[in-house]
């Protein structure tokens, strides 16, 4: 099986649900925005990293033109009508080897995303996700296949579960090409799927900001 | 199919603005500095500016010129990657063909450019390029995908006629219209050939 040599990192989005004006990526939690702390996170473990860009890019191109020269910003001009698979597919176009996909509304433990990249080089598409937490969970439906991999076989809004999806997905560079709705619904498409658990914190609403803090006090100091 | 990579000169492979340089001979190179800019980020039409500011540079010899020209520290990743592809690679700069030809020999491609032909004390400028013709005349070479590389206003043009668009913020911020016109950004040069070479 193939590494994962290449990451794209999806921040085109409004953050509308948050409401604070500016991409979340952009936020700071403890002095470094979540941005800073995905590209930190990844930088030793991946030789490329694209950044989408859509929402407010000037601001994101500028902060990396002074803290992350060294990462790829690709252009979404559509994404106010298009969703982050759009993104994630315009990031990876012209990429060959295998991708680790991300949200860039996430905060994620670095030795998690270590293990979750070392095991991704074992399958074709490994499915991230996380202990059910979030406000708007999309719930991830399986069994343990191993003690690191849960044969992921439905995800489910309403019917509740221990783990959800966490935005965080590894496979080929076309994985999401022509992929029209959510990232977990363009999944769905190819269940069953291996998926293995991080340390992850979404930030979709102001509760989840909150969580986030907690998290970065709790486990990443 | 047969991909050409077209580079702007000034800013993109050099790692300064080349007028300005030229202007230092005449102690203008702050004033040169801020017409170049001021063009670059598309507030004053190119062609009349450079038209202006190749009058008042006429001044200094050709040779003089082209000596200041291959002093100027070039983007190593960038050179390395047109000389490993010659015959695919493209230097397309509105600057004058008598002032720039030592870059692209050393680059060892082709060059599309502003032409002038020197008179006894200044030049008489020719013509002034169009980016977007040099990428068609690209095109009718048998390319049948075109990436274009730039920083100012005046890319825009090749921008809109390629199929893949960086606007490359190596020396300094690409201006905002050339960022709104392209399909990546790109800070580092290594970074950017790493790109260009998994197309």
């Amino acid at each position: 099986m193939q590494d994962v040599r290449s990451a794209v990192i999806a921040v085109a989005g409004m953050g509308s649900r948050l409401g604070l004006g500016l991409p979340k990526c952009m936020i700071e939690i403890q002095g470094k925005t979540i941005l800073s702390r995905i590209v930190n996170t990844l930088r030793s473990k991946v030789e490329i990293i694209n950044i989408v860009v859509g929402y407010r890019e000037e601001m994101v191109i500028e902060y990396c033109s002074q803290h992350h020269r060294d990462v790829g910003i690709v252009r979404n001009p559509n994404y106010k009508t298009t969703n982050t698979a759009y993104s994630m597919a315009l990031g990876s176009r012209h990429l060959s080897d295998k991708v680790i996909y991300l949200d860039g509304d996430l905060i994620i433990s670095p030795t998690s995303v270590e293990k979750f990249i070392q095991s991704a080089s074992k399958h074709n598409v490994l499915v991230g996700l996380t202990d059910a937490k979030s406000e708007n969970a999309v719930f991830a439906h399986g069994y343990q296949d191993n003690k690191d991999i849960i044969n992921l076989t439905k995800f489910s809004r309403t019917e509740g579960s221990s783990y959800e999806w966490a935005n965080i997905v590894s496979g080929p560079a076309n994985l999401m090409e022509n992929a029209e709705r959510y990232v977990f619904e363009h999944l769905e498409g190819l269940l069953p799927l291996p998926g293995a658990v991080l340390e992850v914190a979404e930030i979709d609403t102001p509760e989840d900001l909150i969580s986030a803090k907690a998290f970065v006090s709790e486990r990443l100091v | 199919m047969k991909t050409a990579y077209c580079f702007d000169l000034d800013g993109t492979l050099t790692k300064t603005e080349v007028l300005p340089c030229i202007a230092s001979e005449l102690g203008i190179s702050d004033e040169m500095a801020t017409l170049t800019q001021v063009t670059m980020d598309g507030h004053i039409d190119f062609e009349a500016s450079f038209k202006l500011r190749c009058l008042i540079l006429s001044r200094v010899p050709i040779e003089v010129v082209q000596k200041i020209i291959l002093d100027i520290p070039l983007d190593k990743s960038i050179l390395k990657f047109i000389q490993s592809r010659r015959d695919s690679s493209f230097l397309v700069t509105g600057n004058l063909d008598v002032w720039v030809k030592p870059i692209a020999e050393l680059c060892g491609c082709r060059l599309y450019s502003s032409e002038a032909t020197q008179m006894s004390e200044s030049l008489k400028i020719e013509k002034i390029l169009r980016k977007d013709t040099a990428i068609a005349g690209i095109r009718a070479l048998g390319f049948g995908r075109v990436v274009a590389v730039g920083d100012g206003a005046n890319d825009i043009a090749m921008f809109n006629a390629s199929d893949i668009s960086i606007a490359y913020g190596g020396v300094h911020s690409p201006a905002p219209g050339t960022i709104a016109a392209c399909n990546y950004v790109f800070h580092d040069g290594e970074v950017l050939c790493k790109m260009l070479e998994a197309l």
